[in-house]
């Protein structure tokens, strides 16, 4: 290495310093430090390395971009860290990029002009990223390039000559490895002695503009300028220590770029971290059910039988159980998406699937976000965060909830068991059930894909955002930076939406609770009770005589007049006399009130209507998952009649008009309150929830309507 | 002749971005601005984007996006 001794020597320019318009900063408050960068210039481990982890994260005044601010102490002086977005220029295109330049420009209301910037600049890619730090100069705010990834440098054997780079510019140059803390207390000292004795901006570029064919816009001009001042500029100083050989990292990007190989190897990542999210996650989200069923027991028998109980025990504690639920998989898939990062490899799975993706209007970074959502739309949904284009990764949020999450299967696996004939289709091992769950997942992506292509000629249409992205070099994930998205993800879900999830969780308990007449219970269960012994007192048909016994000798037991009791509570219920006045509405899907109401009460959460199918048809607490509640609950949705009549509710019309309902339907209030969250608004997600309930009830009712028409 | 005719494996000297809308301008940030050698790294499957090799770093752009890029002869 032929880096000085001392990085921070003033440079000839900042001992030109006067002249300078504003004083030096009190020194009695903190003085605030802009971190500015490249996005994949290790900005973010940088970030950690000073400031740990942050010590606020929230959002810059009117728009959806996170401010990450930081605290550090050097020498007895309290910096204020503030990471801004990544950024390629300050010629600001994107929203992420024009709060950069608001930042450094003190325009943003509220949030303090920066007393000095540090401009990250990769090692690794010099010249591409000194077009921003140059930019930065132009400022003239007092300004220290740090040099990061320089361990990355030198061992691909890139030698910079900093010192000289650092008098031509006129500013301090820090070279910096942030894992290792290496040069952080010499990056103290220039941001200290910058803002102490603050540097004039060099004028290299006045002399390469004048050579740029004036009738160019000015800011293509100033692009075409400063490269060739940035060409001068480095003029001599980058020397390569030994003839550049394929380090490791290129051969691995060699047989990762491989047409065949490539292909192979991403397929391989994408069926880890999917699997992963869906039966890694699995064990543990159990854990958290069983947790939760243990808790809710332990209340329940410390606690008298009444409203508290009630309230505590299906209303709070499961509505809390539902949210931590979700935990594990939040974790799993941002420790995934933060190592693919972190190692380069997610810009190289947006550009193998951008073609793909492009045609529908979306891009090649919403892949992982879609396929994410196949195990639950909340993790996919967060996932977004990683796309820059605002866009995009709107349109992506908007259509994530369409893919068929696994709290959908036990629906379809239950109504596919009970009312899909398993008959052979063609060829004799691939039977019908299978296909039609088949089919319910390619509804759900069929539909999305036309909703995104849609929605991106409509609502979003504009001028296309022009796609050009880095493909960042191979190397490992820094843990501290893994670990903090992981830990920040985790915390922002159960903080902001988590508290919104137990509310809504608590009022649906309260609809399907209130109002209660316990004398109105009692006459229901009696007058049920009497219908049934007149029924086996009355002969016929022997199987109809025979299931009405049955169903008289469970009214008799004690467990039985409960459940039937619970039934009779929720049909009276608020949410029940709903269900019955929007009969009008779900008959056009051949779905009688009692489908209805089931289908209300699953808003908090989809799986939720099996159980509340189970309490309807005075089943009492069904536990679907397991064989002998599915069965119960298949038995009783077989039985189940029409109001008055013996025509059957529940025939193969009916039962697709209910998976496709529940395919492309929003009846999921945590993803609702997560898009809230990360679009920062209440519109968005009214709109994905209208929009979802509109297409579902238009297909089941199309299925219904087709599925009699054709005599199924 | 634009930067998609270019044969993969093979570097090219950009003469100039097509255009004047904050596309061309990006492309000029990145570093894509008259004179400077590229080259054509490999190509994602099914008419995907082109991977490119400039100014030391890769970049990746849409097929549209590199048919406004002139290349010199």
């Amino acid at each position: 290495m032929t880096a000085p001794p001392d990085d921070t020597t003033p440079t000839d320019g900042s001992r030109r310093a006067a002249g300078r318009a504003e004083a030096a900063p009190p020194a009695d408050r903190p003085l605030v430090v802009a971190l500015l960068g490249n996005p994949n210039t290790g900005k973010s481990t940088l970030f950690s390395a000073l400031a740990g982890i942050p010590a606020r994260i929230g959002n810059y005044p009117g728009v959806t971009v996170e401010e990450k601010v930081g605290r550090y102490r050097h020498r007895g002086r309290a910096l204020e860290i503030v990471d801004l977005p990544g950024t390629y220029s300050l010629a600001a295109q994107s929203p992420d990029e024009r709060v950069a330049v608001d930042v450094l420009h003190g325009r943003l209301a509220g949030v303090p002009r920066p007393d000095c910037v540090v401009v990250v600049v990769d090692a690794t890619n010099l010249e591409r990223n000194l077009f921003l730090a140059t930019q930065a100069l132009a400022l003239s705010l007092p300004t220290v390039i740090a040099l990061t990834l320089s361990d990355v440098a030198d061992a691909k054997g890139i030698d910079i000559d900093s010192a000289t780079l650092g008098a031509r510019l006129g500013v301090r140059v820090v070279r910096v490895a942030a894992p290792t803390g290496l040069g952080l207390d010499t990056l103290g000292d220039a941001i200290l002695a910058a803002v102490a004795t603050p540097a004039q901006p060099p004028h290299g570029l006045d002399k390469h503009l004048a050579a740029v064919d004036p009738s160019r816009p000015p800011a293509a001009r100033e692009a075409i300028a400063r490269y060739a001042w940035i060409e001068e500029l480095l003029d001599g100083l980058v020397t390569h220590a030994r003839p550049p050989r394929r380090t490791l990292g290129e051969r691995i990007d060699g047989l990762l770029t491989h047409r065949v190989f490539g292909a192979v190897f991403f397929a391989a990542v994408m069926l880890a971290l999917f699997s992963s999210i869906f039966w890694l996650a699995t064990p543990l989200m159990d854990a958290i059910g069983g947790g939760v069923d243990w808790l809710g027991g332990l209340v329940a028998d410390r606690l008298p039988p009444g409203p508290i109980r009630s309230l505590l025990v299906d209303g709070v504690i499961a509505g809390v159980g539902g949210v931590v639920v979700f935990v594990p998989q939040i974790a799993l898939l941002f420790l995934f998406v933060a190592l693919l990062e972190g190692c380069g490899y997610l810009s190289r799975a947006a550009f193998l699937m951008d073609r793909l993706l492009c045609g529908v209007g979306l891009g090649g970074k919403s892949f992982i976000p879609l396929l994410s959502s196949f195990a639950c739309a909340i993790p996919g949904i967060m996932s977004a965060r990683t796309i820059e284009n605002p866009r995009d990764r709107l349109l992506t949020i908007l259509v994530a909830p369409l893919m068929s999450c696994s709290a959908r299967l036990p629906v379809y696996l239950l109504l596919c068991g009970a009312f899909v004939p398993n008959i052979p289709v063609g060829l004799s091992w691939i039977r019908l059930p299978a296909v039609v769950l088949v089919a319910l997942y390619a509804v759900g992506v069929i539909t999305a894909a036309g909703v995104a292509f849609v929605m991106s000629r409509t609502v979003f249409r504009g001028p296309p955002e022009p796609f050009v992205m880095e493909l960042p070099g191979w190397r490992w994930p820094r843990w501290a930076v893994v670990l903090e998205r992981v830990r920040e993800a985790v915390l922002s879900f159960l903080h902001n939406a988590g508290t919104l999830i137990v509310a809504v969780s608590v009022v649906v308990w309260a609809l399907s609770s209130y109002p209660r007449d316990d004398a109105a219970i009692e006459a229901e269960v009696a007058a049920h009770r009497a219908t049934l012994a007149r029924k086996v007192a009355g002969g016929g048909v022997d199987t109809a005589r025979d299931e009405a016994a049955a169903e008289l000798a469970a009214l008799d037991t004690e467990a039985g007049r409960e459940a039937a009791r619970r039934g009779a509570a929720q049909r009276q219920s608020a949410l029940g006399r709903l269900g019955r006045a929007i009969e009008p509405v779900v008959r056009p899907l051949g779905w009688d009130w009692r489908l209805g109401c089931a289908a209300l009460a699953s808003f908090p959460a989809r799986e939720v209507v099996l159980g509340t199918l189970g309490v309807i048809y005075n089943l009492g607490d069904v536990d679907a998952g397991e064989a002998e509640g599915a069965s119960a609950l298949e038995r009783k949705l077989r039985a189940a009649t029409w109001d008055g009549s013996d025509r059957k509710v529940f025939t193969l019309p009916v039962a697709l008009s209910i998976m496709v309902f529940f395919a492309l339907c929003a009846q999921c209030a945590s993803t609702l309150v997560v898009i809230g969250r990360e679009t920062r608004s209440v519109f968005w997600p009214a709109f994905t929830f209208i929009y979802m309930t509109l297409l579902a009830w238009l297909a089941a009712c199309a299925t219904y309507q087709m599925g009699t028409l054709l005599g199924w | 002749m634009t930067l998609i005719e270019v044969a993969i494996g093979s570097t090219a000297c950009v003469a100039d971005v097509n255009g004047t809308d904050p596309t061309s301008l990006r492309l000029l940030e990145m570093g894509l601005t008259p004179g400077v050698r590229v080259r054509v790294v490999g190509s994602a499957p099914l008419g995907g984007p082109l991977e490119l090799e400039l100014r030391g770093y890769r970049l990746s752009i849409r097929r549209h996006e590199a048919a406004r890029i002139s290349i010199a002869s």
